[in-house]
């Protein structure tokens, strides 16, 4: 990202949410009044209890599924469906088995008018960033866990986005592979070499959520809401040994408490 | 024509008949499955229609077809068209069946893929829903192309009151040598078609291999290669640092210029509908057709006709009870000779190797071109021990060679897909033969089973088809039961007595569709719930 526009939009918001109300097909309310932003160069995590619908407001905010009411927008317009723009990257692996990585980066490509050769200059660009140089012609069953969730993030990278979805993107890894994962991506979303703006990751991992957040929006109650917000202040690198650290923690858990229906 | 080169003509035409009816079943399934998934009411119709005729056995639609085709089309044309419906219709349910199941159970995350990098109906068909259903076909390649070619060897002649007809394949031809008693000419077709048939077999072996090892979603295969690990040891401040400013500032003025966003999605969502109700339109015209053919046949058949259709159902019912004896006889032979055989396969690899593609070039040879050898060779020893119970040992038989192969089949596939827990258990408890194949084997495979059993019916109703009435199986022999629905259809169509044919088709269509949704859907259902290791069902 170039640093006049960071510097311009610094405070922006990015991906705004405005009285977000959900309810599922069968009448339960999941939400009611959310409101999240997310501004230029912040990492946002959002946490709450297991089951409150994190994962779903992540797709509401990506514009996979639609709110009852209130507005999702990216830069001020608002997002009706899901655009390559706002990239989702899953808890869940999402490799396509039958395609190299190279061809799994490509994907994200295909609706843009690039050539063959521009597509794969892109791919291989966008793998190398997430450290697989060399592993293009690889399929997914050729590799481990944290190189194919690096594949997942190249092809979302390749699609030039803005803003990051990220929905537990560690948890099928095992802490290790996890941990270098974590400090690997967080350089590289912000290394300033790609159009992102910003991040929001959803997580139960709360070790995870304080090592890499900026802000902090926690959810409770039930139908969920925002119940609080905070601004994570630690410098970076953050050591999850300090005294610092696990006193956040600590005020973090005290946050978590089984949702309650108002 | 030399005889050889004719013989290979005849094989090659009857293997390209079925190849390509399978590769059209395969396309159309495609976008029907796609439908099914786009839209609830095109979905509901497509499904009932595919269960009703996948449970009932595709050669009771035979005289249906002969009157739509034959007698409104007529002339060479009507009868190919009348085969290879007849063949389509035997190779299309499973793998439709299949292609809607796979695209049923797309992980939603890959969708939210395609759906994030906006691709259209086309570009999901390709990279995703299509590669998707890739392992699900190939499955279901096996079944097909074996019921294809059991059709297909039948349907290349057949009669009609005092019309004869018939198409150029391996059946027509063979049809004829054995008319001319010209048996060198009869031994060298039999060695064609086993050759075709096992290169055939070879072809599906390899790309159901090469399937499952490109398509599937198992993750767990181990890590093949490893290497260098390039990270970039860069921070956030790299931000002030980007090397084009110009370039990104103009992409993100383009993206905030960008046409109104909310008429653009009014208008996504406006052409999303006009597709929901195209495929809505499509059900609802299938169904408006299938109703309206189905009530003008039945208005077009004379009052007096159907006096004498309805005094004639108890016995036509009579005859149906007879079947489900002989089903049942050789269902019971098949589940004896698969239990043992399947496990015995199952646990020793060498027979294994061997056994398993002797099976599948068995099942691929259709019965009904060489059971008339095997009849000639073996009647005058099974007269003699048998007696009067004679024509009906040879129908049970060619029902059973015709079907066994399904339940042997998925038995020994869910004999290999045991946990690998479940060995060692019981090893652990020194389980004998019976107690372990009662207390474990058993029950783990009972979905592959259930699967199994469903196929061996539906496939033992065409060999009883063939069976029943057999005129001229050898010379001016007619190998016939006493009594049997099948029988009476075949003889009414034999007899041109068309409305009687479709309407004994028409009581055994309603007959074992009544049966699958009490019966199978019921033991699939308490398979699913109560049996299932590792998602047995969908395998097998």
């Amino acid at each position: 990202m170039d640093a006049n526009l960071k510097n311009q939009t610094i405070s922006t918001a990015i991906l705004e949410a405005e009285n977000i109300n959900f309810s599922y097909d069968n009448g339960y309310k999941v939400f009611e009044n959310i409101n999240i932003e997310a501004n230029s160069g912040k990492f946002i995590a959002i946490i709450g209890p297991s089951g409150i619908g994190k994962s779903t407001l992540l797709r509401l905010l990506g514009g996979f599924l639609k709110p009852d009411s209130g507005t999702v927008k990216l830069m001020g317009k608002p997002i009706y469906e899901p655009i390559p723009e706002v990239a989702l990257i899953h808890q869940s692996i999402v490799t396509f088995p039958w395609m190299t990585a190279e061809e799994n980066v490509m994907l994200s490509m295909k609706t843009k008018s690039m050539s063959h050769d521009e597509m794969i200059k892109k791919a291989r660009d966008s793998l190398s960033r997430v450290g697989l140089d060399g592993f293009e012609d690889l399929y997914p069953k050729e590799m481990s866990g944290g190189m194919r969730q690096r594949v997942a993030i190249a092809r979302a990278f390749a699609a030039d986005p803005y803003v990051f979805l990220m929905d537990e993107p560690f948890a099928h890894l095992d802490e290790l592979t996890a941990e270098g994962l974590r400090q690997d991506i967080y350089n590289i979303l912000f290394s300033g070499e790609t159009p992102l703006k910003s991040v929001i990751m959803v997580s139960h991992n709360l070790t995870e959520v304080l090592e890499l957040a900026d802000e902090i929006y926690i959810l409770n109650n039930i139908p969920a809401s925002v119940v609080g917000k905070v601004e994570v202040a630690m410098k970076r690198p953050r050591n999850p040994r300090s005294d610092e650290f696990n006193s956040n923690l600590d005020m973090l858990y005290g946050y978590l408490t089984p949702p309650r229906k108002r | 024509m030399n005889e050889i080169i004719l013989i290979t003509l005849a094989v090659l035409s009857t293997t390209v008949q079925v190849v390509l009816l399978v590769i059209f079943s395969i396309i159309t399934g495609w976008f029907l499955a796609y439908g099914s998934i786009k839209s609830k009411i095109f979905e509901n119709i497509y499904i009932i229609f595919i269960e009703i005729f996948e449970s009932v056995p595709v050669i009771t639609f035979f005289p249906i077809v002969l009157i739509i085709f034959i007698t409104r089309i007529g002339g060479p044309l009507g009868t190919q068209i009348a085969t290879d419906f007849l063949v389509f219709t035997a190779v299309v349910w499973n793998i439709w069946m299949g292609e809607y199941q796979a695209f049923k159970t797309v992980p939603n995350e890959m969708v939210e893929v395609t759906e994030n990098s906006k691709f259209g109906l086309f570009s999901k068909l390709r990279y995703l829903y299509i590669p998707f259903s890739v392992p699900r076909i190939a499955a279901n390649l096996f079944p097909s192309v074996s019921d294809g070619f059991f059709y297909i060897t039948v349907s290349e002649v057949f009669t009609v009151g005092i019309h004869s007809y018939q198409t150029f394949g391996v059946g027509s031809v063979l049809d004829t040598f054995v008319a001319d008693a010209n048996l060198h000419a009869i031994y060298t077709t039999l060695i064609i078609l086993g050759i075709f048939i096992i290169g055939i077999i070879l072809i599906l072996r390899e790309f159901s291999k090469y399937a499952v090892s490109k398509y599937t979603l198992d993750t767990d295969t181990p890590v093949l290669k490893r290497g260098r690990l390039n990270l970039r040891e860069t921070t956030r401040v790299f931000a002030a640092l980007s090397k084009n400013p110009l370039s990104r500032l103009s992409k993100y003025y383009k993206y905030r210029e960008t046409e109104n966003h909310e008429e653009k999605y009014e208008k996504k969502q406006k052409k999303k509908k006009y597709y929901k109700y195209i495929y809505a339109a499509i059900g609802i015209l299938v169904l408006i057709l299938i109703l309206y053919e189905s009530i003008s046949l039945i208005l077009s058949v004379k009052i007096s006709t159907w006096d004498i259709l309805f005094s004639k159902t108890g016995y036509l019912l009579y005859g149906l009870g007879y079947d489900y004896l002989r089903v049942l006889t050789i269902l019971l032979v098949s589940m004896l000779i698969a239990i043992f055989l399947g496990y015995y396969l199952a646990v020793n690899k060498k027979a294994e190797l061997f056994g398993i593609p002797i099976i599948q070039t068995l099942s691929a040879y259709p019965a009904p071109i060489y059971f008339p050898f095997l009849f000639i060779l073996t009647e005058p020893y099974i007269i003699s021990v048998f007696g009067g119970f004679t024509n009906e040992l040879y129908v049970l038989s060619l029902g059973f060679v015709s079907t066994f192969y399904y339940v042997l089949y998925s038995f020994w596939m869910g004999v290999k897909a045991m946990p690998g827990e479940y060995w060692e258990i019981t090893r652990n408890l020194k389980l004998g033969f019976f107690k372990k194949m009662r207390k474990v084997i058993l029950p783990s495979t009972f979905p592959y089973l259930i699967s199994g059993i469903s196929s061996t019916i539906n496939s033992a109703w065409g060999g009883l088809m063939i069976g029943e009435y057999w005129p001229d199986i050898y010379g001016t022999h007619t190998l016939e039961v006493h009594t049997g629905l099948m029988k009476t259809i075949d003889l009414a169509t034999a007899n041109g007595q068309i409305a009687l044919a479709a309407w004994g088709s028409l009581i055994f269509g309603i007959v074992v569709a009544i049966y699958s949704v009490i019966f199978t859907r019921r033991m699939m259902d308490v398979a699913q719930k109560k049996y299932v290791a590792e998602e047995g069902i969908y395998s097998s």
